[in-house]
């Protein structure tokens, strides 16, 4: 896979660089998503795979040649936006009943 | 000289005059002048003690600032305490690369653009750096393990995002009837042509209520006077910079009043027509040299404005000051930009 | 190998800050300086969008992204007094490791297959041609001609969820 589109100059780095770059960075908010225990690190890591996706959506975009990538990415974070701010709404809720945000102590479904 | 070298040299002169003259000349006597203008105001002399008409006094202030003790608290996070001033103050310096000071100078058979960088996305990079000051605000209340200083920190960043927002929506005016979001282009625009015929095409004259809405922001963007609620002296000790001494505080100093020129500079760019002046059209080296003179002209009138609005005015409260953010200026803005785009439909604009 | 240019190294760079930072973040124990780390892998992946001929989106990154959200998170973390992430003496070692080998797996696994998978061709939903001198009036032309639907939902999104937000973190007087 090339950065070369007809009439365009092909990109000086070679973009299976910004992939890999791309899908490990996912691979780290993964792995934090998975191994903190404070809720709000967890959503960190989140917030990191979301961006490690908008990441690959440009990238791709730019393969392309398509404008239709950096639109996706510029809803991708107004969602984010959206999604942060319930979010922490929801930790603050749960903070004033648990006094706590670490994700193994609030676990009052289970039996 | 290959074109590379040429560019780079370029940009290097650029920013060695644009630094030279802020960080040289204005900000030394600006601490000279506000403390004057005071005095003036409240009908004392001010300094006048170091050299001749206490001209000397912004030395005296950098030499304190160099030999007082430098005072961590004990149990607060060392190094966020130290990047904190760091994260204000670059942003602050900046700012200034897009921000054209002249029209284009004619130079070894060159024409050079007078703006350091002419990116595309222009205003968004100027808007990008605020929410990065927002940050040292917030971290400097933090590391200070001092409940004053936390306080004034949370409040400082809540009043900077409020305003931000009602500045942002008022400036997206500017660039409805300039159609390009670069700085050149809109000062370009406003040497175009006239409005109703007789007033130069500078935006405060169809975009009045934006001009009004962006210069009350740009007080509350840079913790001025009737703003500085966080900087409170009778309530907050000294809100999130309590706990600074000597050069740290010197970098909050600094970097409290380049956002000062910044947003004068701003705002002579985006509604005061920048460095043209009606009916003038520079050519040739001396055009270029008259019109970075009436760029520093507009610039310097809105920071005597911010320094006598600074001394005259009361302090406004907290909710008062969150209030007229939200729900005042928000609604106001919307409001200028649905006009401004019908003007713009019409072709008034 | 590509040949030594000024946007290789500028990419080395910021991928380096990126992965570095984002690294930093996941081993942080305190959440402050987690949210700090983030910032600072923000700004790599910004750098990174702009050369990837995205100004517009690497300024929304800075803007939105770190400028807006993160001081929400650095504002709920500085209310809640969050301080130190609890340890406990029951570590779960073998959790630990099992979740650190899922997470590399998985990430070999995804950079394997997107590093192998074709880059489809431009069909019906894709927009103008990129690089273009300035995109910018062309984003918001596509904005508001084939994605206007879109746009009107998520204004309304934003309004619900500021709405939710404020509903569920109101101290309820009793």
């Amino acid at each position: 896979m090339t950065g070369a589109l007809p009439g365009v100059a092909p990109m000086a780095v070679p973009p299976g660089a910004f992939l890999v770059v791309a899908t490990l960075l996912f691979a780290i908010g993964l792995a934090g998503a998975l191994l903190k225990r404070n809720a709000l690190s967890i959503f960190l890591s989140i917030e990191l795979m979301l961006n490690a996706v908008n990441l690959l959506f440009l990238t791709y975009a730019r393969m392309r040649g398509d404008l239709a990538g950096q639109m996706i990415v510029f809803f991708v974070i107004a969602v984010a936006a959206a999604e942060a701010a319930v979010g922490l709404a929801i930790f603050v809720a749960l903070f004033r009943t648990h006094r706590t945000v670490d994700v193994d102590k609030i676990a009052l479904l289970k039996w | 000289m290959s074109p590379a070298l040429a560019t780079a040299l370029e940009g290097a002169a650029k920013i060695a005059f644009v630094w030279g003259v802020v960080l040289g000349a204005v900000l030394p006597n600006l601490i000279w002048v506000e403390r004057r203008m005071a005095g003036l105001i409240q009908d004392r002399p001010g300094p006048n003690r170091v050299g001749p008409f206490g001209l000397l006094q912004a030395i005296a202030d950098i030499l304190k600032m160099f030999m007082k003790e430098d005072v961590v608290p004990m149990y607060a996070d060392r190094l966020l305490h130290t990047i904190a001033p760091l994260i204000l103050l670059v942003p602050a310096m900046t700012t200034f690369a897009v921000i054209p000071f002249g029209s284009s100078i004619h130079l070894f058979g060159r024409d050079i653009p007078l703006v350091i960088a002419d990116v595309n996305i222009g205003i968004l990079y100027v808007f990008a750096l605020t929410s990065i000051g927002i940050y040292g605000l917030v971290l400097a209340g933090w590391a200070s393990n001092n409940k004053f200083a936390l306080l004034g920190g949370l409040r400082s960043s809540a009043q900077v995002i409020s305003y931000e927002l009602a500045m942002g929506i008022a400036a997206i005016a500017v660039f409805l009837a300039a159609g390009s979001l670069r700085l050149p282009k809109v000062v370009e625009y406003q040497a175009s042509g006239t409005f109703l015929g007789f007033l130069p095409l500078w935006n405060c004259f169809p975009q009045a209520l934006g001009c009004v809405i962006f210069v009350v922001s740009a007080f509350a963007e840079t913790n001025r006077l009737p703003f500085d609620l966080p900087e409170a002296e009778a309530e907050l000790v000294a809100g999130y910079h309590t706990e600074y001494s000597a050069f740290r505080f010197g970098m909050f100093f600094m970097a409290e009043y380049l956002n000062l020129i910044a947003a004068s500079a701003m705002m002579a760019t985006l509604y005061f027509g920048g460095w043209s002046l009606p009916g003038l059209h520079p050519t040739g080296i001396l055009g270029s040299v008259i019109s970075i003179a009436v760029f520093a002209a507009k610039t310097g009138f809105f920071i005597f404005l911010f320094i006598w609005v600074r001394w005259t005015l009361p302090r406004f409260r907290f909710d008062q000051l969150m209030n007229l953010g939200w729900k005042i200026f928000l609604p106001l803005a919307l409001l200028n930009l649905i006009v401004t785009g019908a003007l713009v439909l019409w072709g008034v604009v | 190998m590509p040949a030594l240019s000024g946007e290789l190294v500028v990419f080395g760079c910021a991928s380096f800050l990126a992965l570095a930072f984002a690294l930093l973040m996941v081993v942080q124990k305190t959440p402050v300086r987690s949210v700090l780390s983030l910032i600072v892998t923000f700004f790599g992946l910004s750098v990174l969008a702009i050369l990837l001929a995205a100004p517009f989106i690497a300024a929304l990154q800075i803007f939105v992204y770190a400028g807006a959200i993160l001081v929400l998170f650095l504002f709920v973390i500085m209310l809640l007094n969050l301080k130190e992430e609890t340890a406990d003496k029951d570590d779960r070692p073998v959790q630990r490791t099992l979740g650190l080998l899922v997470a590399l797996a998985l990430g070999g696994l995804l950079a394997g297959a997107t590093l192998r998978a074709p880059v489809p061709p431009r069909g019906p939903l894709t927009g103008p041609r990129i690089p273009m001198p300035d995109e910018i009036p062309a984003l918001g032309r596509l904005l508001f001609s084939d994605y206007l639907f879109a746009f009107e939902v998520l204004s309304l999104l934003l309004l619900v969820a500021a709405v939710g937000a404020l509903l569920l973190s109101k101290r309820r007087f009793e």
